[in-house]
């Protein structure tokens, strides 16, 4: 086998052990990496991945008390953080390993176990590298969303590496699902189960049916990979989007709640959790999921306003029934900061969180901070800083004002 | 005070006792590192280190098993080259072989492809290796074909042979050999492919004269890429 070239490769390496984190740097140095960038933690990988681009990344899958490695494998290839013509070799013990296995929708590139030897590690490395390049006219298509293409080229690997069968039917199906030829990819997926029951394909399966809108097929199939994968959370999030598409929200919520017990550190589950327990008119349930939203949000790639908005907006539904109690009012004060501080260049937001605290404070029956608030919301909007109060808000407020 | 499953509590046991062999691995390699080449503790080192890792393997070898007894196992399959599986396996345990002055080798067509749970099949290889150590004369080889609708991966020696293994009732490896042909058994049984399982086979090896394990993997009919999509 080839030795690959690693001095020009760039290296990430996230471990929060100290001593495994000395071990598996030198190991690298040995291999020829020269740029070898380290994180302790998910939260410093993220940023480290934000500002410059990496080839290799090794990630412990366990990383102390914040995001597991494939919570943050997840969060960084969902959002692009890293291109698909990276490497992710996530390290894992041997109780570790059945999450990333069960995970399914985003896997590492690889996978080594502890423990293992220099060697071992070189070879491992050397040869994702190697499939890396097979397929890499694939992953350059899939990272600039030119899915026919990425068909193409994946037919093209199949023919010249046999082996890499498995990766390449996965990246087709999953590309006719992009440009929605969802009855190509669900015979796709099809033929793929015919010979080997792979979870990917059964997923994708469950997938075809819900975009061609066949809900109950699709159930069915999300049953039984959430029976036959214990650890593949996901499928309550697709369970719970069949039930919205159904019109049973309430059973939709139920499944979310289920699903945050399993996995509760899934930033966009518990804000899915939130926007449908505000529909419910259930502010209780969606200020919590989306308390923990805006807990996980700070150090992910879902750092929006939105997240920090619908947690006041969850405050201030509650206090439609009466006021905050004082550790409700804590957590509006300290969200409210964090827009203050990050989101507050934005007319929108500045209004959005203006109409919250008058709420909040009418709820205290503090009419003059409220009415302090609402001439500030006036000024601002009349210097075009702010988007100006509805009509509705307006005679809302100069009701209860005048009250 | 609530009764626990003792075999849950082993499982558990086992696996902080795993742990610490990983630790005791990587405190050895910085050892090693440190340690001259020429140094006379190297071998020692070396004998050490594969003790470890053998022990480690084992230890996978009880997880596994004891997750697969219990139902607690998720198959993981994929495609793979055999000839990279079967090159991965010797890899591995090529320093073992050395240490013991045995030959460790294999072969396969190179264009072989096969479908099956690598971990498992992983553990299995190994474990058979790590018995045919204590019995082979001078070497080690494993193989594989596709024969009808199985993937056949076979373990042999040029040893005694099982025949030998099994008249020896006292021999103290027995249980162990036992529980390692137990644990093929299950993982290849864990195999299915259309309602046929995997299985084992233990036999006399044709070519080398010692003991051969053969395991058979079903695979799904020879299908050709459809081009259906």
């Amino acid at each position: 086998m080839a030795q690959p070239d690693f001095s020009k490769k760039k290296a990430l390496l996230i471990e929060d052990m100290a001593e495994a984190r000395i071990m598996q740097r030198k190991m690298l140095t040995d291999f020829g990496f020269t740029s070898i960038d380290i994180a302790m933690k998910a939260e410093t990988a993220i940023e480290l991945l934000r500002n410059r681009t990496f080839d290799v990344i090794l990630s412990d899958y366990n990383l102390g008390n914040g995001k597991d490695g494939q919570q943050l494998l997840e969060e960084v290839r969902h959002s692009k953080l890293i291109p698909n013509t990276a490497t992710y070799l996530m390290v894992t013990a041997e109780t570790s390993i059945e999450m990333v296995m069960g995970a399914i929708e985003y896997q590492p590139d690889g996978y080594i176990t502890k423990p293992f030897s220099q060697a071992v590690l070189q070879r491992r490395l050397s040869k994702l590298l190697e499939t890396k390049e097979k397929l890499y006219d694939v992953n350059v298509a899939l990272d600039s969303n030119n899915y026919e293409e990425a068909i193409t080229a994946a037919k093209r690997v199949i023919k010249k590496h046999p082996s890499l069968i498995g990766k390449c039917e996965r990246v087709i199906g999953e590309s006719l699902l992009e440009i929605k030829e969802y009855k190509k990819a669900l015979s796709l997926f099809n033929n793929t189960l015919k010979s080997r029951k792979m979870p990917w394909a059964l997923f994708g399966k469950a997938k075809s049916y819900f975009f061609m809108g066949e809900l109950e097929k699709a159930e069915q199939n999300f049953r039984q990979l959430m029976f036959d994968n214990r650890f593949f959370v996901s499928a309550y999030d697709w369970l719970a989007k069949i039930q919205v598409a159904q019109g049973k929200p309430e059973e939709a919520q139920a499944t979310l709640v289920e699903a945050i017990g399993r996995s509760p550190k899934n930033i966009l589950r518990q804000i899915e959790l939130g926007k449908i327990s505000l529909s419910l008119n259930d502010p209780v349930t969606a200020e919590m999921a989306y308390r923990r939203a805006v807990f996980l949000a700070k150090y992910s790639c879902y750092n929006t306003a939105e997240v920090y908005l619908k947690h006041l907006e969850s405050l201030a539904r509650i206090a439609d029934s009466g006021p905050l109690l004082p550790r409700q009012k804590d957590n509006f004060e300290s969200t409210l900061k964090k827009v203050h501080e990050s989101f507050f260049d934005d007319m929108e937001n500045k209004a959005k969180s203006y109409s919250y605290e008058i709420d909040v404070y009418l709820a205290e029956k503090d009419t003059l901070t409220s009415k302090q608030i609402f001439e500030v919301w006036l000024s601002e909007a009349a210097s075009g800083s702010a988007t100006p109060p509805t009509k509705k808000q307006s005679s809302a407020y100069s009701n209860a004002f005048g009250g | 005070m609530k009764k626990l499953n003792i075999s849950t509590i082993l499982a558990s046991a086992i696996h902080e006792s795993k742990n610490q062999v990983g630790t005791l691995l990587y405190q050895l390699q910085g050892l090693k590192d440190t340690t001259d080449s020429n140094d006379p503790n190297q071998s020692k080192i070396i004998l050490i280190e594969e003790s470890l890792k053998k022990l480690n393997d084992e230890w996978v070898e009880y997880l596994y098993l004891y997750r697969l007894a219990s139902n607690g196992y998720d198959l993981h399959v994929d495609t793979f080259s055999i000839d990279e599986f079967l090159d991965d396996q010797v890899f591995a345990l090529q320093p073992s072989a050395n240490a013991k002055n045995l030959v460790l080798d294999y072969h396969c067509d190179t264009n072989l492809t096969g479908t099956f749970d690598e971990r498992l099949m992983t553990a299995v290889v190994s474990t058979a290796v790590y018995n045919a150590f204590r019995f082979a004369k001078s070497k080690i080889i494993l193989s594989a074909k596709q024969e009808k609708e199985f993937l056949v991966i076979s373990i042999e020696d040029d040893g005694k042979g099982f025949v030998h293994i099994e008249e020896q009732p006292e021999d103290i490896f027995e249980v162990n050999t036992g529980l390692g042909l137990y644990f093929a058994e299950l993982s290849a049984s864990a195999h299915v492919v259309n309602e046929v399982c995997g299985f084992i086979k233990k036999e006399s090896s044709l070519s080398l004269g010692g003991a051969s394990l053969t395991v058979y993997l079903p695979q799904a009919s020879e299908e050709l890429f459809v081009e259906h999509y």
